[in-house]
């Protein structure tokens, strides 16, 4: 047992990070040090954020300040963005440091470098609207990633309301803004919801609302879709977002890369190399992620970012990321215990770590564009990989432990989506998803498409959407450690 | 190729009962109390 006073440096408070904080703190109390560094004051709810979307939530829902919640739990907070880690220190000590840039209005633009014995990585994605000219909220589109950004897609969507109301003809489109795209779950909950509120507020007969993604089918979600039981027989998610598209009387496009957007207008290729556009009165198309630009240097302060991290900007973890065909990648290349191979007391977690291959298969246009799904990182898995890490570190820290004790595979483990199609107490609907495991294991479930025949579900109805309120509702109340907050399952 | 329209244009609708269950508070009653035991139990299983 370790008898000086550890300190472990956790680099993001979104899903992940916030959960590492939480449990780490809860493991090594006040004995050792954690701190958290985080460019956001607030913790943001984002699955919510759809509805925020819509106006049928208010921000400050989904929100609630970090700050008091740390300091209710003895954790350091650092309102900052970390810049560069120096996982063997620099000239002055061999310890592991992190320099960091305060975004806290009191001493914004103010530096630090903060030594760690542990750091978990868990800084999320770069929301890369750069990617596609004319994409997000500086460009023709709106985007829910953010609730304040969701809060301007509510205002559109308010004033396309209005010119239905007004007798206008109007074009919604909701999809994916890149070839490249993850979260396409996001997406279709979105452009349910917005189809929802078209038909409560009794303008849907003029609006065409049209899902536009890079799918390579409906139902892919960017897992490669799945299989499972619905009144006694196999039926694929690819079937059943094809009914209820149709049920809906939605319209998709799918195979798509968006190249570039015009006011008012969408170009994107198809897989087929079929150069098309689509015009719009409201997009909201997500972003592709990147990492965030973390810089890693050596104790000569030589740049050794490529040894740390892939050159998506997301961190090398124990996954295998040998180069190899699609069809050649299993489950058990992914990442378990999320632990750096260079550096043994950094880990990477929620999206910061980097996947080692696409789960859906990916596809190109004849001319090279990319039209692949990036593998999702959703709110459970993120938690869970989360507290895994912190075991691990408390672990190493309480008993010795000189490797990970814990691990959390997307390979292994299983996940929960229940995607929105309609928000309201009695008219309200989802889709209720689970998943298992989230990466398809072929040689375990040859059959069943790589996964769990019984514990890979589908089911929509009024239920599911009772189920992604009361989420909501009990994991801010998890995030903010009230009391018993660890018996609530990530 | 995308065929996606084709297949939306093709697919079965929900019959009338279906769509009844769906809203039926009652059933949604049952199905909310299994569909969050099911997740607990999974969370727990694989977590």
């Amino acid at each position: 047992m370790r008898s000086e006073m550890a300190r472990v440096v956790v680099l993001g408070a979104g899903v992940s990070g916030h959960t590492a904080a939480l449990y780490l703190k809860k493991r090594l109390g006040a004995a050792h040090e954690v701190i958290v560094v985080s460019p956001n004051s607030k913790w943001n709810w984002i699955p919510s954020n759809i509805w925020v979307g819509v106006g049928k939530m208010s921000a400050t829902k989904v929100v609630f300040p970090l700050a008091p919640i740390y300091r209710r739990k003895r954790i350091d907070f650092r309102q900052a963005k970390a810049v560069a880690i120096r996982p063997d220190g620099d000239e002055a000590s061999p310890q592991g440091a992190v320099d960091i840039v305060y975004t806290d209005p009191m001493r914004t633009g103010q530096t630090e470098r903060i030594r760690y014995d542990y750091l978990v990585n868990a800084t999320g994605p770069k929301l890369n609207f750069e990617a596609t000219p004319g994409l997000g909220p500086d460009g023709h589109t709106v985007s829910v990633c953010t609730p304040s950004h969701a809060v301007e897609a509510a205002k559109h969507f308010d004033s396309v309301i209005e010119e239905l109301k007004a007798g206008h003809k109007q074009t919604l489109v909701v999809g994916v803004g890149h070839g490249t795209c993850t979260c396409e779950g996001a997406a279709f909950e979105y452009a349910f919801n917005v189809e929802h509120e078209l038909r409560t507020a009794g303008v849907r007969d003029k609006a065409e609302v049209i899902y536009l993604t890079n799918e390579h089918e409906l139902g892919d979600f960017g897992v490669g879709g799945m299989t499972f039981s619905q009144g006694g027989q196999r039926i694929t998610s690819e079937s059943w977002m094809d009914s209820l598209f149709r049920e809906r009387n939605m319209k998709a496009i799918t195979q798509a890369a968006v190249t570039k957007i015009d006011p008012g207008v969408i170009h994107y290729t198809q897989i087929d190399g079929t150069e098309n556009t689509q015009s719009f009165d409201f997009a909201m198309l997500l972003p592709p992620f990147r990492g965030v630009g973390l810089q890693a240097f050596d104790r000569s302060g030589a740049d050794i970012t490529d040894v740390v991290f892939a050159p998506s900007g997301f961190m090398r973890v124990d996954a295998n990321y040998t180069t190899k065909p699609f069809d050649e990648w299993t489950a058990e290349d992914w990442p378990s215990t999320y632990q750096n191979p260079t550096f043994h007391n950094v880990f990477g977690v929620g999206i910061a770590f980097a996947p080692p291959h696409a789960i859906s298969r990916p596809y190109a246009t004849p001319g090279g564009i990319a039209v692949a799904p990036a593998p999702p990182r959703t709110g459970m898995p993120s938690g869970a990989m989360g507290k895994m890490v912190a075991m691990t570190i408390a672990d190493m820290i309480q008993s010795g432990a000189t490797a990970p004790t814990h691990t959390a595979s997307m390979g292994e483990m299983s996940a929960a989506c229940i995607a929105s199609t309609g928000t309201g107490l009695l008219t309200g609907t989802a889709a209720a998803m689970t998943m298992s495991p989230i990466v398809p294991n072929f040689s375990k479930h040859p059959t069943t498409a790589g996964r769990h025949p019984t514990e890979t579900t589908g089911d929509i109805g009024l239920a599911a959407h009772w189920v992604k309120r009361v989420l909501h509702t009990m994991f801010i109340y998890k995030a903010k450690a009230y009391p018993l907050w660890y018996l609530i399952p990530e | 190729m995308d065929t996606t329209q084709s297949h939306i244009d093709a697919a079965p609708l929900p019959s009338a009962r279906e769509l009844r269950r769906r809203s039926n508070v009652l059933v949604q009653i049952v199905r909310f109390l299994r569909m969050n035991l099911s997740m607990y139990l999974l969370a727990k299983r694989h977590h």
